[in-house]
């Protein structure tokens, strides 16, 4: 399959968003996270942040220091080299051990037709990729979500949900790193910090990594 | 030292954020008015980034424990030290056990002041600034209340002399009706209708606004775009969600979002936006990116001014070497 070509558009005068693709798929998904991987390998000047999401990645960039035209063409350059590449993505795999009491458990079994057994069972049977971070620190969108625990996000918003909440909602799956507001189903709890502002690597979970949840008692 | 002896409704430690932490989904954060912080840390002699009290919605009162030049800048308060009036983007002296008072915020919406040596709340994620939803950074991932004392860092060795102010044509036009956006986020979503509708008409600041964004009231723009794969945001940004009215994302907007955007104010002009209160409104106008980027050169050439006369209005400033 032969990739489409890159884009670039402005996001406001401080940052520039490549566009990588037009439709959401795991192939695509890739593309963005080994670009952005090189991008941070090639230490372009001036660039302060890169943000890798579903169809593009975003790059932040000191404009008092580098004109939009320059940076783009950097980056297009960087990262068509990148793309063609394509290079195995690194990816870590993590174990994140889950006890499942979570508030909506016995919700969830009955919206889905499952039993609680079969819904901890299904969640906790297979390995989920990590689409992007964002919504607050830390926090990872996980997809390949079984197909029959797909739920729609709650009406009504809970102002408070605990960190280290494990929560569904419609394709994804996803751990609270922090106590926020959340309206995900809340299916259980894990012990494992998410996100720690003084750690070195702030968050558990990067873009691309594979992630198991283990049922514990 | 510095003691909260009255905390206002809304007070946190904050400085120009977080820069290099975005791809961990922390929001660059910092000042709402990344250029009155700046500002009022130059005319006392501090380092641009230092960290200094952003202080909002009414009144309120601190102590200095330790002799002291500050300043404040950005919203406009009367403001008192012991009595006698504090006038804004000036260095005043305050000597230990002094208390500096604000009765009331008449005009804009985020106070700055800025302690000669800043405040010295740790370094996370290469910032002091507080991060409320996240609850972590500057003081202990939270407001000020009354009765919190905060450590001050060391004092620069030259002091801008005691009355230094800053001219007021270097400073942002606050009561400017225009904030200038740049286009081309997503030029091939928006028809030229919506772009009339957002360039033609006042926008007033909803009272639905925060350090997250300024919801906008006037007129809906038509397309219901519904929601996208997610991408990436920043301050500025303008979002068009579903009932056709723009929100403007401010300093603690997550990093990524699926609403559609629009424009993104220009940074220069952020701080405008940032300081106008609920009821205020603004007229948004559409230049090109290299102006944007030379508004914002602009600005930073001018806070450079700033710090270079503030520091040699210093009595100890030998000179040019």
């Amino acid at each position: 399959m032969t990739a489409a070509p890159l884009r670039a558009r402005p996001l406001g005068d401080s940052a520039v968003t490549i566009v990588l693709g037009a439709e959401r798929s795991a192939e695509l998904l890739r593309r963005v996270h080994s670009a952005a991987r090189a991008l941070e390998a090639a230490k372009i000047p001036h660039v302060e942040d890169i943000v890798p999401a579903y169809l593009a990645l975003t790059v932040f960039y000191d404009p008092r220091h580098a004109s939009y035209e320059e940076i783009s063409a950097s980056l297009l350059a960087a990262c068509d080299r990148a793309t063609r590449l394509s290079a195995a993505p690194r990816s870590r795999e993590h174990r994140i051990p889950v006890r499942y009491d979570g508030m909506d458990l016995e919700a969830v079994a009955s919206a889905t037709g499952l039993s609680v057994k079969d819904v901890i069972a299904r969640h906790s049977a297979r390995a989920y990729t990590v689409d992007l971070l964002g919504f607050v620190p830390g926090f990872a969108y996980l997809s390949e979500l079984d197909p029959s625990l797909h739920l729609p996000r709650r009406a009504q918003p809970r102002p408070r949900i605990a960190a280290g909440s494990v929560a569904i909602a419609a394709a994804q799956t996803a751990v609270y790193p922090l106590d926020t507001p959340g309206g995900w189903h809340i299916i259980g709890s894990t012990q494992t910090v998410m996100f720690d502002p003084t750690r070195d690597a702030p968050a558990l979970l990067a873009p691309g990594d594979r992630v198991r949840f283990e049922r514990v008692p | 030292m510095i003691t909260i002896m009255r905390a206002p409704p809304y007070i946190t430690v904050q400085n120009g954020g977080r820069k290099h932490s975005r791809s961990f989904g922390v929001p660059r954060g910092g000042a709402m008015d990344t250029f009155a912080i700046r500002a009022v840390n130059a005319i006392v002699g501090n380092s641009l980034d230092a960290a200094a009290l952003e202080w909002a919605l009414g009144g309120g009162s601190v102590r200095f424990d330790r002799d002291c030049l500050f300043a404040i800048g950005g919203a406009t308060a009367r403001a008192t030290l012991s009595g006698k009036v504090v006038a804004p983007c000036t260095t005043t002296r305050a000597l230990a056990g002094e208390e500096f008072t604000v009765e009331q915020i008449s005009s804009g919406r985020f106070l700055y002041l800025a302690c000669d040596g800043g405040i010295d709340v740790p370094v996370l994620l290469g910032s002091r600034s507080t991060y409320l939803p996240g609850h972590f950074g500057g003081y202990e991932g939270r407001m000020l209340r009354s009765g919190d004392s905060i450590a001050l860092g060391a004092r620069p060795t030259t002091l801008p002399a005691e009355g230094f102010h800053s001219a007021a044509d270097l400073m942002p036009r606050y009561d400017s009706a225009i904030v200038h956006i740049t286009s081309g986020t997503r030029d091939d979503l928006f028809d030229e209708s919506a772009w009339r509708t957002l360039t033609e008409s006042d926008y007033r600041i909803s009272t639905a606004s925060d350090r997250t964004g300024y919801k906008l009231e006037g007129p809906a723009l038509g397309n219901s775009l519904g929601m996208l794969p997610s991408e990436a945001g920043c301050p500025g940004a303008i979002q068009i969600p579903g009932d056709g009215l723009p929100i403007a994302l401010m300093a603690d907007a997550p990093t990524v979002g699926g609403y559609p955007k629009i424009a993104v104010v220009s940074e220069a002009d952020l701080p405008i936006l940032a300081q106008r209160r609920p009821g205020g409104s603004i007229r948004f106008q559409l230049i090109t990116i290299e102006q944007s980027q030379r508004a914002l050169r602009r600005r930073a050439s001018d806070l450079h001014t700033i710090s270079q006369l503030a520091v040699r209005s210093s009595p100890d400033w030998k000179g040019a070497r």
